[in-house]
């Protein structure tokens, strides 16, 4: 099995335990999103945060290019679970690996797997089936959930996968439904049943949905929401808008450079000047972008927009430490 | 290497099909409905589709809603939004069961046929409930609109990139699934299918396999599912004809994919990538799009200003201010006020340099610089928007 190899490759560090917020504390996360809302950066962050409280961390990818690894300085690491850093571990799902280990695991026997999934018309059927590797992929996920060791206790305190980009996400995350719905009995059907079951489970299971302070995207994620939590009816933890512009100028110097109502001749003050418009006019897109999320009643948490041209280790501490502070800053609005 | 980016215009008005393509997120839609718009304001009839489940190019065209059918777009938007196309401008969202039920109706052989098929609960598991489905049934549709010769040129916004590639693959793959003999035979021999499936499909260790895919799915999901395909099987030739032609028309000369694409690194991976597929699979390259790009400010060198060029600045600034109405404003104030402006274009000097290289990168892969669309400090919600993006796209003085 997978989880065997990381035990002795990472270092396991005593649990220092740092309580997490209730959000964090629920052990299946789905991380999803619009695309290029920087969902991954997010899964990264996520990661970081839950590995540095103690906790047994895999980070799922679903048959991406893989960039988790590269975010902690890593190199890919393909279909193996493998340690990227302390207590954090990266696999990207594949789908036919996915279905191996599914098949094995049914069959119990490898030649037998070969036997019938090497068989042209049997692969032929299942590349015709649309959506049969979404299912495998997140069987996998879910078979993640449920692993244990000798002592019964889970392998992994929290997984995060990285959930495909919404539009197709939604399909996604309703396929373990259909599917138990479509096939009246057998595995197929307990699988699938038992996998809607997870995901609908509000104990073990959050779906964090990320987006950016944009207007589509704002929008999207009101589309999105009504989706998942009022149509699936799944568990929704928190909603993380991911580069947001730190506000470039003090009240007082907005003031000041407000009196700049033209454009200046001067060449380089003109440069300063249209380049603070650019900027200051897309701090007030966001906030009136982010306004519009607060019917969702979500906690929500803002990360800064990091202004680099190499976004790495460093930049998801970042992202990580924002969201620590905007869920500890949620907790304490709560308890006031 | 060629020095200039391509001319969308001239891409405009030569092919009758553009595909936009690239990873969510980066701007496919605006970019297809830019360019359809520039099309119609420029005297073209043209037709913009989008088969991305999100209604992105509704708002962006200022429609409620896109529906699957093919709609003009209202004059009044065109007037509140200054513009007087000289062409027409219609939209449409491919929406799956739609697309799929048309498809249905016409390939197959009888009306009771088309209802067994609509009915039956596999049909609506592929047609509408499960990913790459949609490319399954959209491209028909596109095909049959290009054919038509309504249009002077279709644009259309395909998923994001992995399902692009689905997109293309979809028409071989369906070839490639309904001429194998052996899918053949089983979805037309279903009476004698425990026979047929054995004896002549499987071949050797049969019965094992059978029993473990039952054993893997439960019976009743492969039987149904075989009904399913067998049901199907009837429409299958006019589907394959069908196929062939969208793979035809995908590779013709008069169409064009466009890659759209952000600046960020993973983004522009993505576009790389499906740049070398497009080429491998046969399928006609017309440009890179980079939208979202920071250009470099010279006039801030990155090691900051010069002692002498801060201290006329701050005078500069002195005297800007001066004429304007309020109370003075201390020295140390504009001095801090400078830093500050400064930090921000350093700020945007160092994206500069990311999308720099980035541009660089797409350079490499396509022998000419990307068509570059600066990060625009406007959410594209009107044909005004659009109007302003397209001028961008086509490489022209923005109208205000």
């Amino acid at each position: 099995m997978n989880h065997t190899e990381p035990e002795t490759a990472a270092p396991s560090a005593a649990p220092v335990s740092a309580p997490l917020p209730d959000l964090l504390a629920r052990r299946f996360v789905l991380v999803t999103g619009k695309g290029g809302v920087g969902k991954t950066s997010v899964t990264a962050a996520l990661g970081r945060l839950s590995a540095a409280a103690g906790r047994r961390t895999l980070i799922c990818e679903l048959n991406t290019h893989e960039h988790i690894p590269g975010l902690f300085g890593r190199p890919p690491v393909g279909g193996a679970v493998s340690p990227i850093a302390e207590n954090l571990w990266s696999v990207n799902i594949q789908p036919d690996e996915a279905m191996e280990e599914y098949g094995v695991m049914k069959l119990r026997f490898k030649t037998l797997y070969r036997l019938v999934f090497d068989n042209p018309l049997v692969r032929r059927l299942v590349r015709f089936v649309p959506g049969m590797n979404d299912l495998l992929m997140l069987g996998k996920a879910f078979n993640h959930e449920r692993e244990r060791d000798h002592d019964g206790k889970p392998v992994w305190d929290m997984i995060i996968v990285d959930a495909p980009a919404t539009g197709h996400g939604i399909t996604f995350f309703k396929l373990p439904r259909i599917i138990r719905d479509a096939v009246p009995a057998g595995n197929l059907h307990h699988e699938a049943a038992a996998m809607w079951d997870l995901l609908t489970d509000p104990v073990r299971t959050a779906v964090h949905l990320v987006t950016l302070p944009e207007e589509l995207p704002v929008r999207e994620t009101l589309e999105l929401h009504g989706r998942l939590a009022d149509e699936l009816g799944l568990p929704l933890g928190a909603l993380l808008v991911n580069m947001m512009p730190p506000h470039l100028l003090s009240a007082e110097q907005a003031e000041v450079f407000a009196r700049l109502e033209t454009r200046p001749d001067d060449p380089l003050l003109g440069a300063l000047w249209d380049s603070t418009q650019v900027r200051l006019s897309r701090e007030v897109l966001s906030d009136r972008a982010v306004s519009e999320l607060g019917p969702l009643g979500l906690p929500t948490v803002r990360l800064p927009l990091i202004y680099t041209d190499d976004f790495g280790a460093a930049e998801v501490q970042i992202l990580a430490d924002a969201i620590a502070a905007g869920l500890a800053a949620l907790s304490a609005v709560a308890t006031r | 290497m060629t020095a200039t980016p391509p001319d969308l215009r001239a891409l405009l008005a030569s092919r009758r099909l553009l595909v936009t393509a690239g990873a969510g997120g980066v701007g496919k839609t605006t970019t297809a409905a830019a360019l359809a718009l520039q099309a119609a304001l420029d005297g073209r009839r043209a037709a913009v589709l989008t088969i991305d489940p999100a209604r992105r190019l509704a708002q962006a065209l200022g429609l409620d809603q896109l529906t699957g059918e093919l709609r003009p777009v209202a004059p009044h938007h065109f007037e509140s939004a200054g513009l007087a196309p000289k062409g027409e401008l219609w939209a449409m969202m491919l929406d799956t069961a739609t697309t799929g039920d048309q498809m249905v109706a016409r390939f197959a052989p009888d009306a009771a046929t088309a209802a067994a098929i609509l009915a039956n609960p596999y049909y609506k598991y592929f047609s509408t409930s499960l990913a790459g489905a949609q490319e399954y049934m959209a491209v028909e549709q596109v095909r049959a609109l290009v054919a038509e010769g309504r249009f002077d040129v279709v644009i259309l916004d395909t998923p994001p990139a992995t399902h692009a590639l689905d997109f293309l693959d979809a028409p071989d793959r369906l070839i490639e699934a309904l001429d194998s003999s052996a899918v053949q035979a089983l979805v037309r021999g279903r009476q004698r299918a425990a026979d047929s499936l054995a004896g002549r499909l499987l071949g050797r260790g049969r019965g094992v396999i059978l029993k473990s895919l039952d054993r893997l799915t439960g019976g009743p999901f492969l039987e149904d599912l075989t009904e399913f395909l067998s049901l199907f099987g009837s429409i299958l030739d006019a589907l394959k004809t069908a196929s062939k032609a969208v793979s035809t028309l995908l590779r013709a000369p008069s169409t064009g994919f466009l890659l759209v694409t952000s600046p960020t690194r993973s983004n522009v991976d993505e576009a790389v990538r499906f740049h070398a597929a497009l080429a491998e699979r046969g399928f006609p390259f017309g440009a890179f799009v980079a939208n979202r790009v920071h250009f470099n400010q010279a006039l801030l060198p990155p090691a900051g200003l010069s002692a002498a060029v801060r201290v006329d600045l701050e005078a500069t600034l002195a005297a800007a201010l001066a004429e304007t109405a309020g109370e003075p404003v201390t020295a140390a104030a504009r001095a801090a006020l400078i830093d500050t402006l400064c930090a921000g274009l350093a700020d945007h000097n160092r994206m500069a340099r990311r999308d720099a290289g980035a541009l660089q990168r797409l350079n490499e892969a396509a022998g000419r610089p990307p068509v570059a669309v600066p990060l625009l400090p406007l959410d594209v919600r009107d044909l005004g928007n659009l109007a302003h993006v397209g001028d961008w796209l086509l490489g022209r003085e923005p109208r205000p």
